[in-house]
């Protein structure tokens, strides 16, 4: 691993919105999984 | 040992694994001889970690895996929608593809070779094939290889293409819930098939969090 560099709190704001937006991101692509999985016990393929 | 034995040494060890690296990855990337690729990468992974731990100044780790499976995912994916798009009436697009698709995805089974392009007839899918093959992966490759190189731009293009494929993910994911009843009406696994078979595809953007907060330095112009 890299050598850490000492974070300025503009890197700090920066790194906490990524992770927000990835969360955000992340849990539409799970939404989309659950929405199959209720399709799946609902329609019977 | 002096600093140039030490160079030279590091230069010897990390070419012999990158031969073992790009033998492997290639075959692996033929999507066929995936399985003989295998092991082939992962002698070339071991010479590589002994390298490390013989204190010599080769690629870290997690650029090697993160390069090559991005490399691999590109290669793979492009080699079956090309043949989707080009080949759609050869007697093997027929056959497995389609046997493929009653397995977990009716986007290949449903009307297959029936628009007026070929290939997969779900709503929507063919402008992701398209999109994909023509942009995407050619993207993806070319800052794979470029993002081994320890380059700038390698490690540049390598976030541009993770975010890339961020939003064709989603954006494929969400059209086919939207067409759901197509994709997996009448297939042997439905949902739980589909994802076990492609969360692997799914998950190499999770190398997002590493390229925004690596040392940016190591990748030099």
């Amino acid at each position: 691993m890299a050598d850490r560099i000492p974070m300025s709190d503009q890197d700090r704001r920066r790194h906490r919105a990524l992770i927000v937006f990835q969360i955000v991101v992340y849990g539409a692509m799970i939404a989309m999984f659950f929405i199959q999985l209720q399709m799946f016990f609902v329609k019977e393929w | 040992m002096t600093l140039d034995l030490h160079e030279d040494e590091s230069r010897r060890a990390q070419k012999s694994a990158d031969r073992w690296l790009i033998v492997g990855s290639i075959l692996m990337g033929s999507l066929v001889l995936g399985p003989l690729g295998l092991p082939v990468f992962c002698r070339g992974i071991y010479l590589l970690r002994k390298a490390q731990t013989a204190g010599l100044s080769v690629r870290p780790m997690m650029v090697t895996l993160i390069g090559y499976v991005i490399i691999i995912d590109a290669a793979i994916n492009s080699i079956g929608w090309g043949l989707d798009v080009f080949a759609n009436h050869a007697l093997i697009t027929r056959t497995i593809f389609t046997a493929w698709g009653n397995l977990m995805d009716g986007g290949y089974f449903w009307h297959y070779n029936e628009l007026w392009i070929g290939g997969a007839g779900a709503p929507g899918e063919k402008s992701w094939i398209i999109i994909c093959i023509v942009v995407v992966f050619p993207m993806r490759i070319a800052a794979g290889i470029a993002f081994l190189q320890m380059k700038r731009w390698g490690h540049q293009w390598m976030i541009v293409t993770c975010w890339f494929g961020l939003i064709t993910w989603l954006g494929y994911i969400i059209n086919m819930t939207m067409y759901a009843d197509v994709r997996y009406a009448g297939v042997a696994f439905p949902v739980l098939g589909w994802w076990l078979y492609n969360i692997f595809y799914i998950t190499p953007f999770l190398a997002i969090p590493y390229l925004h907060t690596v040392n940016r330095e190591i990748f030099s112009d």
